[in-house]
C-alpha cells in the first residue's frame, strides 16, 4: 500500500455508492406535481375560458350532445336530491382520488363542473387545470343562476333587442324539455335555438411525447 | 422546468437537433469503447470482456441517479417522463430473440450500425439479417399479434412493483452494478483471451 493515488474503480465505485445513498436518504420530490404555474391559471381566470354559460350548456343538455360530461361537485347528499340530466358525481372531497382521473384527464368530452354557485365549481376546475388536465369547464353561475334563468325565465321588456327575445324563448323550450317550471311558449325551440351559442374556447394543446430505444 | 419539449422550453424541431448531436455523441462514445467489434461485445456471454456490462450498467446508474437528483433540484418532473409501457410476453421473447442474435452475431441493433459506421462487413451483414427479421415480423404480425400484445402491465417501475422509494431503489442497482463489475472483472482475469 505504498502507491497512495487512489484506484480509479475504487474512487467511482465511492462515489457512486455516496451518491446513492443520498438519493436513498432524501425524500421524494413531490414539490411540484402541478404542470401549470400560478401566473398561467391566474391568465386563465383572467380571460374566463373556463366559464361555459348556462344557455350553452342547456342547449347541449337538449341537444343530447355526445360529448358533453356533467359532473356535479356538490356532496353526494345533495346530488341525489336534484340534479342535472346526465351529470355524474364527483364531490370536490373526493376529486383527486384515483377513480376520477380517467373522467376528468382525457381529450373526448367536454366536462362541466357545477355546484350551487360558481365558486366549489371553480375550486375543483383551478385543481384540475393545474394538474395540466383539459377540457373541464365551469358552469356560470352554477345551479342558482341555471333555475333563475333555464328553469323559470323571466320574459324580458317588449322593448328588449332581438336577442334578447329569442334567448327567453330558447330558455323556455329548454326549461319544457328539462323538466322545469317555464310556461309554454308561442314560438317553437327549433326557431328559438337560432340564438348564438358560443363554442368553448380551446384552452391548449395537449402533447405526449413518446421515446423508445432498442 | 422539464422535459423541456413537454413544457414547451423548445420546440419538438429543437428536440430533434438536440436528439441529433446527442445521437452523434452517443455514437462516437460507442465506438472509441470498442462497441464496433462483434468479438469484444460477444466476450460479454463468455466472460473474457465485460465492457458491455460495465458501459451499459454505469449509463444506466448515471441516468438514474440524474434524474432523480434532477427531480430533487425541480430540474425535470419525473411524471412527464415518458416510461415504455410493459408488454410481458413480448419482453420475455423478444429479449430471448435478442439475446441469442446478439452471442451469434456478435452485435445488438445499436451496435451493429457503430460497427457499419466505421466499415465492419460483420456488422452489414447483421444489419441485413435485422431487416430480414423486421420483414418477416411485420408479415407476420396477425399470427403473432396475440402474443405481442398479451400481458400488458402499463408502466410498471420496478420502485412501485416492490412498494420501496425510487432513491433505495437506486441504492440498490448501484450495489447490485458494482458488485457485478468485480465479479465481471474476475471473470475477465478468469477466462483470458489474448486475441480478438
Amino acid at each position: 500500500m505504498k502507491n497512495l493515488a487512489i484506484n480509479p474503480r475504487i474512487l467511482l465505485s465511492v462515489i457512486l455508492i455516496s451518491l446513492g445513498f443520498i438519493i436513498a436518504a432524501v425524500p421524494k420530490n413531490t414539490t411540484t406535481p402541478f404542470k401549470l404555474t400560478a401566473q398561467q391559471i391566474l391568465d386563465e381566470l383572467k380571460s374566463g375560458t373556463q366559464y361555459l354559460d348556462a344557455d350553452m350548456v342547456a342547449k347541449m343538455i337538449v341537444d343530447k350532445d355526445p360529448v358533453l360530461q356533467l359532473i356535479d361537485v356538490r356532496p353526494q347528499s345533495e346530488f341525489e336530491k336534484y340534479s342535472l340530466p346526465g351529470a355524474i358525481n364527483i364531490p370536490l372531497d373526493n376529486l383527486l382520488s384515483t377513480e376520477f382521473q380517467d373522467i376528468l384527464n382525457q381529450d373526448m368530452m367536454t366536462n362541466v363542473f357545477y355546484a350551487n354557485g360558481s365558486t366549489r365549481a371553480n375550486e375543483a376546475w383551478m385543481l384540475v387545470r393545474q394538474l395540466g388536465y383539459e377540457n373541464n369547464y365551469v358552469l356560470m353561475g352554477g345551479l342558482n343562476y341555471w333555475f333563475e334563468t333555464i328553469m323559470n325565465p323571466q320574459k324580458p321588456a317588449t322593448t328588449s333587442s332581438d336577442d334578447e327575445l329569442a334567448k327567453y324563448d330558447f330558455r323556455m323550450g329548454a326549461s319544457q324539455a328539462l323538466g322545469g317550471g317555464g310556461l309554454v311558449s308561442n314560438t317553437t325551440l327549433k326557431e328559438s335555438t337560432g340564438a348564438a351559442v358560443p363554442k368553448p374556447k380551446a384552452q391548449g394543446k395537449k402533447k405526449t411525447v413518446k421515446g423508445g430505444c432498442s | 422546468m422539464g422535459p423541456l419539449v413537454i413544457n414547451e422550453i423548445i420546440s419538438e424541431n429543437s428536440n430533434l437537433l438536440l436528439a441529433f448531436f446527442i445521437g452523434i455523441g452517443f455514437g462516437f462514445v460507442l465506438e472509441q469503447g470498442g462497441f464496433s467489434s462483434s468479438r469484444k461485445l460477444a466476450g460479454v456471454f463468455y466472460g473474457y470482456d465485460a465492457v458491455v456490462l460495465k458501459v451499459f450498467f454505469t449509463g444506466a446508474i448515471t441516468a438514474m441517479l440524474g434524474l432523480l437528483f434532477f427531480s430533487l433540484f425541480d430540474w425535470v418532473d419525473l411524471s412527464l417522463v415518458y416510461v415504455n409501457e410493459t408488454y410481458l410476453w413480448s419482453s420475455v421473447v423478444g429479449g430471448v430473440i435478442m439475446g441469442a442474435g446478439f452471442i451469434m452475431g456478435g452485435y445488438c441493433p445499436g451496435t451493429s450500425f457503430c460497427g457499419a459506421s466505421i466499415g465492419k462487413i460483420d456488422a452489414y451483414v447483421f444489419i441485413i439479417g435485422l431487416f430480414i427479421g423486421v420483414f418477416i415480423f411485420g408479415e407476420a404480425f396477425s399470427l403473432l399479434e396475440p402474443l405481442f400484445m398479451a400481458e400488458f402491465w402499463g408502466s410498471p417501475r420496478i420502485s412501485e412493483f416492490f412498494g420501496i422509494s425510487e432513491g433505495v431503489t437506486v441504492l440498490i442497482v448501484i450495489l447490485a452494478a458494482i458488485a457485478m463489475f468485480w465479479g465481471a472483472e474476475w471473470a475477465e482475469k478468469m477466462f483470458p483471451r489474448d486475441e480478438y
